[in-house]
């Protein structure tokens, strides 16, 4: 049994759990805490709510739409059916469609995706294509850093036990710009992914400016893999392009076999994905995937709609 | 093979009156009066269980409350093969709250099992990991798990065999040495020959061979094993288990711990789902009586959802090694099988998968010649039971593809050559099997026609789609595995006119309650709503097998319907006083007794209950039935008519493959099934739909995956069961033949939509890709891998021949 303390302001909560570092836990939705909880994994004398912190929560864009501030209690579901994300993030909308159920969805924070550390976690692969940026919440302040960053291996971040994730932040170019979210699973839903892959691309005119690829399930952290996105940058992503992005993305990463699969199953998925998730980033970029459709998880169109 | 007759007795009147009806059954000679103009049956019948299901007042035995309950928990092996060398009790015995602490050495217990080979608190030995080993009852669950971390057991940890076919080896480690009787780890052999398979394969223009493979999977109700015991001060003994046998679970629960069986009631609360899990009696059952007998207190003992996968029965993975040979036109000649069943640690019924999986192969379609040669080895696993379809998907598997692969060899359209060799009305099968009614030809015809088989069938591998089919053949008359196959049926009416079944059937969400009641209405001409169905209870329910085989329909309905019959009689025997008509002259429709000819001379059906009852030298309305179909036990060489009606059915299944992942998308299932008659079409689609969607996670996610024995993630996440996205559409088509013996032409149809899932499913990824699974699960690395290699990798596996044909009887 765990007690409950829930308060107003981050500071509050802040130092409370500075002042019961190692004997409590900060609790979101509760999706993966009250699982870790009933399987002993963790024993918390303290289970610290962060449902009522207001500075948590919601979804603000700012600069005329150019930024976008996620606070870390935003709930999947509300990702999921934000239409303008859809738009312009859609590979995070994709990622938040696909993770457990419209029941867990909407229990289950962003936060707490990201603060679990969870290698095969949905959120990180999208967040990391759209260079998100994570502000922590600590004793001595706040403080802002790349979210590739958070990750430590799996299931541990580099936050301390009296930190906070207050929020994310990404930069979402108005035009030209597609994202997408590709996984493989063993159900076509409630799963977690074997692998997951998100790439997203600038284009202006026919050529790509800027590109990112980001594996999830894959390696002991989700991996934002420069060298396959190096592959797509400055072509007119063909399928030569696409391919070698996938070939370099498969070489980085470090997958292992599991009962959810083998180690170089895992990398030819890789290599699979990350060429389907960049022509799809790329058709959107250039204005020929139909606004808010997301794509099928593993990136395969129907044969009657191909 | 005639059937033989006088198997059905319409009992004495309780009341001692005289008694009514024909003690005497020709097996065929229902009344077919109502027939035509039917007022219940066929009628979509919500469920009468699915108000208190949906509103959440069912009352499982979780939610039993008694005074001074206790709650058990056991301590379950970690080892897959260990000699138990001691067991310390004694700190786990002081720990505050606790009320027992039972293990080998401190109860009275006797082998149990189909084989005798098992005891529910092992003492020399643990065979698989998850094996009961001590138990602790304490005022809550807390202190009972606190206790049991308090047990010191030192084992001596033995080598231990995970595969059947290195299990058969003569230098595998023996799990049962303590049975002389016993050769190795062969726990049963099934041989049976009919006619000359090496004759006719010299006579085959093509013969077609492969290995196929399934996987151990569970039955994975949503409620876990829950069981109640209580004795009372005089030491009767009630036990409340979602068991489905609960007159065979008196007697072993009896003979096992030594109890006098006279005085122990079963009853079987409401149960959330088994799918075969809860067939029989298992450890838990005794362990949770040994508890409330040792604490003196009533004790419930609720398995978690993690022992629920680890530490019940499973389905038994099979390994078929088969071939079968046609001639050039396509008839069938012989199939010839070698096959492994990998049974686990203990023999339950699960051993007796292979009788059911002997049927497909030597009676699905019309094969002269046939060969089984069957090893059931034990392994350092979960041991098999009985799980819904048993041994028959996974017969099915090896034999649909085999189908499909001798018609490709052969140039023949599939379903041609399926047609050709249908199994039709008339037919005797060489094992005997009594082929009554029979739709396989139409159900073939429906789903080719409706899946647009003939233009879309290989066309379609440019797009990774691809169609592909199955049939299957399954019990739907009962299953003779005991000396007995009946039911009995009580029908009383008393003063309200309210029409209460007692019936020896069990309920488990199937549907049973609805569709005897159905029957009942039908027959007495009453609404379905003035019938009350009682049927958990072993002191006051007549005696039945149990629900198994997907009997009940059929076997406790035609009890039901014989004693509704009987007691409908006694009524118009009554009616034909008061209204001064010949019998033969009423009729009865909506409880209300009318003269045929005229209408408006009419009496209520309960006015003519209580005019019955209420006078000088009266009588209660009341009759009994008991119906076992005729049918027999098979002989030594597995030869006899089980049944007294088969299932059949045709699925088709289509799929997308993706070559890149290997994942494979289900778009469509069509499927077509003989239930001779829909009682309740309702109930039957959702039987067909259900099982169709088990049938699809037992072919593309659902597998217990074992590393060293142990079941890796026993979660519901891990375990693969399919969501709503997994399962398509199914198209249900029912195909009534009316059959001969079954209440109103009605067959069993439990288990069947299952059966042929894996196997068109198989067929279809097959098209799709042109390359054949060898077995299932399908999940997505074995396909991508399957289609890199050009062919599936699964290597040949076949069992050597026993050194000795002994080993375990096979009953
Ligand atoms: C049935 C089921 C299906 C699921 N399916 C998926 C899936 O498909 N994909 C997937 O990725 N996940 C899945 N999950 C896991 C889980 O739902 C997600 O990881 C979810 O996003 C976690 O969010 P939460 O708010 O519930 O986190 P919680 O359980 O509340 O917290 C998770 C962890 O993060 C910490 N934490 C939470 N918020 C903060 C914060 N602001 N600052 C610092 N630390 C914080 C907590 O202390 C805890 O350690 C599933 C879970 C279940 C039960």
């Amino acid at each position: 049994m765990a007690e409950v303390f829930a308060a107003g302001s981050i500071e509050e909560v802040v130092a409370f759990l500075a002042g019961h570092r190692g004997v409590s836990l900060p609790i979101a939705g509760g999706t993966d805490v009250m699982v870790d909880k009933r399987n002993g994994r963790v024993h918390p004398e303290w289970l610290v709510d962060l449902t009522s912190l207001e500075a948590l929560a919601g979804i603000e864009f700012r600069e005329g739409g150019k930024v976008v501030r996620i606070g870390s209690m935003t709930r999947i579901r509300s990702l999921e059916l934000d239409p303008v994300l859809g738009r312009r993030a859609a590979a995070l909308v994709e990622a938040a469609r696909l993770l457990g159920s419209v029941q867990i969805r909407t229990m289950a924070t962003v936060g707490g995706n990201l603060c679990h550390g969870t290698p095969s976690a949905e959120m990180p692969p999208p967040l990391l294509v759209h260079d998100a940026d994570c502000e922590v919440a600590g004793p001595s302040g706040r403080r802002v850093m790349p979210l590739v960053d958070l990750f430590a291996g799996p299931g541990r971040t580099v936050l301390e036990p009296d930190e906070l994730l207050v929020a994310l932040e990404l930069r979402l170019p108005d035009s030209g710009v597609g994202s997408c979210y590709l996984r493989q699973t063993v159900r076509w839903s409630m799963d977690l992914a074997g692998v997951g892959v998100a790439a997203a691309v600038e284009v202006d005119g026919s050529t790509v400016t800027k590109a990112r690829v980001a594996l999830g399930a894959v390696a002991p952290v989700p991996l934002l893999v420069a060298e396959a996105a190096n592959a797509l940058v400055g072509t007119e992503l063909d399928a030569g392009a696409a391919a070698e992005a996938g070939r370099r993305a498969a070489a980085a990463c470090s997958p292992i076999t599991d009962a959810r699969g083998t180690e170089s199953y895992r990398r030819q998925v890789v290599a699979v994905l990350v060429e389907r998730a960049a022509r799809i980033a790329w058709l959107r970029a250039t204005g020929s995937w139909p606004a808010g459709v997301p794509a099928p998880a593993n990136g395969v169109l129907p044969s009657e709609v191909r | 093979m005639a059937p033989s007759c006088c198997q059905v007795r319409v009992g004495p009147d309780l009341n001692g009156a005289a008694e009514v009806g024909s003690d005497r059954w020709d097996g065929r000679a229902m009344p077919a009066s109502q027939v035509d103009e039917f007022q219940v049956i066929g009628k979509r019948v919500a469920k009468l269980d699915a108000p208190a299901k949906v509103t959440g007042r069912t009352v499982y035995a979780d939610d039993l409350s008694m005074a001074g309950l206790l709650e058990g928990a056991i301590l379950r092996s970690p080892h897959a093969h260990a000699r138990i060398r001691s067991i310390d009790v004694s700190a786990a015995e002081q720990l505050p709250g606790v009320r027992a602490v039972i293990y080998a050495g401190n109860v009275t217990q006797r082998p149990f099992g189909y084989s005798h080979d098992n005891l529910p608190l092992k003492r020399d030995k643990v065979r698989f990991i998850g094996d009961e080993v001590a138990a602790v009852a304490a005022i809550d669950e807390e202190t009972a798990k606190a206790a049991l971390s308090m047990i010191k057991v030192d084992y001596e940890v033995l080598p231990a065999v995970f595969d059947p076919f290195e299990a058969l080896e003569e230098t595998a480690p023996v799990i049962h040495d303590e049975r002389p009787d016993i050769v190795g780890n062969l726990s049963m052999r099934w041989d049976y020959d009919a006619g000359d398979v090496d004759e006719a394969a010299t006579r085959a223009a093509v013969v077609v061979e492969g290995d196929y493979s399934s996987p151990q999977a569970a039955p994975v109700p949503i409620e876990t094993h829950v069981i109640v015991a209580s004795f009372d001060p005089d030491g009767h003994l009630t036990v409340w288990s979602p068991v489905h046998m609960v007159f065979m679970y008196r007697k072993e629960l009896a003979d096992c711990l030594g109890l006098d069986w006279r005085h122990i009631t079963v009853i079987q609360p409401s149960v959330g789902g088994s799918f075969g899990g809860k067939i029989d009696i298992d450890s838990h059952d005794f362990i949770t009586v040994l508890l409330a007998r040792h604490s003196g207190r009533p004790v419930r003992l609720a398995l978690s959802r993690e022992e629920e996968f680890t530490g019940t029965r499973t389905r038994q993975p099979i390994h078929f090694h088969l071939r079968t040979g046609a001639d050039a036109e396509g008839n069938l000649l012989f199939r010839d099988a070698e096959v492994v069943s990998d049974n686990g640690a203990y023999n339950a019924w699960g051993s007796h998968a292979m009788l059911v999986a002997m049927n497909t192969v030597t009676s699905m379609y019309r094969v002269p010649n046939s060969r089984v040669r069957c090893s059931v080895a034990y392994t350092n696993k979960n041991y098999g039971g009985s799980v819904r379809g048993f041994g028959n998907p996974q017969a099915t598997f090896a034999v649909e593809q085999q189908m499909e692969e001798l018609a490709d060899a052969l140039g023949m359209d599939p379903m041609d050559l399926r047609l050709r060799n249908a199994n039709q009305s008339g037919d005797v099968t060489p094992q005997g099997l009594e082929i009554t009614s029979c739709g396989l030809s139409d159900c073939l015809r429906i789903v080719r026609e409706q899946s647009g088989w003939d233009q879309r069938r290989g066309t379609m591998r440019g797009r990774h789609r691809g169609l592909g089919a199955a049939a299957f053949i399954h019990v739907g008359g009962g299953a003779r595995i005991y000396a007995s196959d009946g039911c009995g049926a009580v029908v009383k009416v008393d003063d309200s006119g309210e029409v209460t079944l007692i019936t020896g059937a069990s309920e488990l969400g199937q549907g049973s309650e609805t569709v005897l009641a159905m029957i009942v209405a039908e027959e007495m001409g009453i609404p379905i709503d003035s019938v009350r169905v009682v049927n958990s209870n072993t002191d006051v329910k007549p005696w039945d097998v149990g629900v198994h085989a997907s009997r009940t329909t059929f076997v406790a309905g035609n009890a039901a319907r014989m004693a509704a019959a009987a007691a409908r009689d006694k009524l118009l025997e009554t009616a034909s006083e008061l209204l001064e008509t010949p019998a033969g002259e009423l009729r009865v429709r909506d409880g209300v007794v009318e003269v045929a000819a005229d209408p408006s001379r009419r009496i209520e059906l309960g006015r003519v209950a209580r005019r019955r009852l209420l006078r000088e030298g009266g009588g209660v309305v009341m009759a009994t039935a008991f119906y076992d179909p005729p049918t027999h036990n098979q002989d030594k060489d597995y030869r006899g008519n089980i049944s007294a009606a088969y299932g059949f059915g045709a699925h088709v299944a289509e799929v997308e493959v993706d070559p890149g992942t290997g994942m494979v998308r289900l778009i469509n299932l069509w499927t077509a099934h003989d239930v001779g008659r829909a009682i309740n079409p309702m109930s039957c689609e959702g039987q067909i739909e259900g099982g169709a969607a088990m049938g699809i996670g037992l072919a593309l996610s659902e597998e217990l995956v074992i590393f060293d024995g142990e079941i890796v993630a026993p979660n519901l996440h891990d375990y693969g069961m399919p969501t709503a996205v997994d399962v398509p559409r199914t198209v249900v088509n029912l195909v009534e033949t009316v059959d001969p013996l079954g209440p109103f032409g009605a067959k069993g149809v439990g288990e069947a939509a299952l059966i042929p899932v894996p196997a068109a499913v198989a067929n279809a990824v097959a098209d799709a890709t042109g390359v054949r699974p060898r077995e299932y699960p399908m999940r997505p690395w074995k396909v991508k891998a399957w289609i890199d290699a050009g062919e599936s990798s699964h290597a040949s596996r076949r069992a050597a021949e026993p050194a000795d044909k002994g080993g375990g009887d096979n009953g």
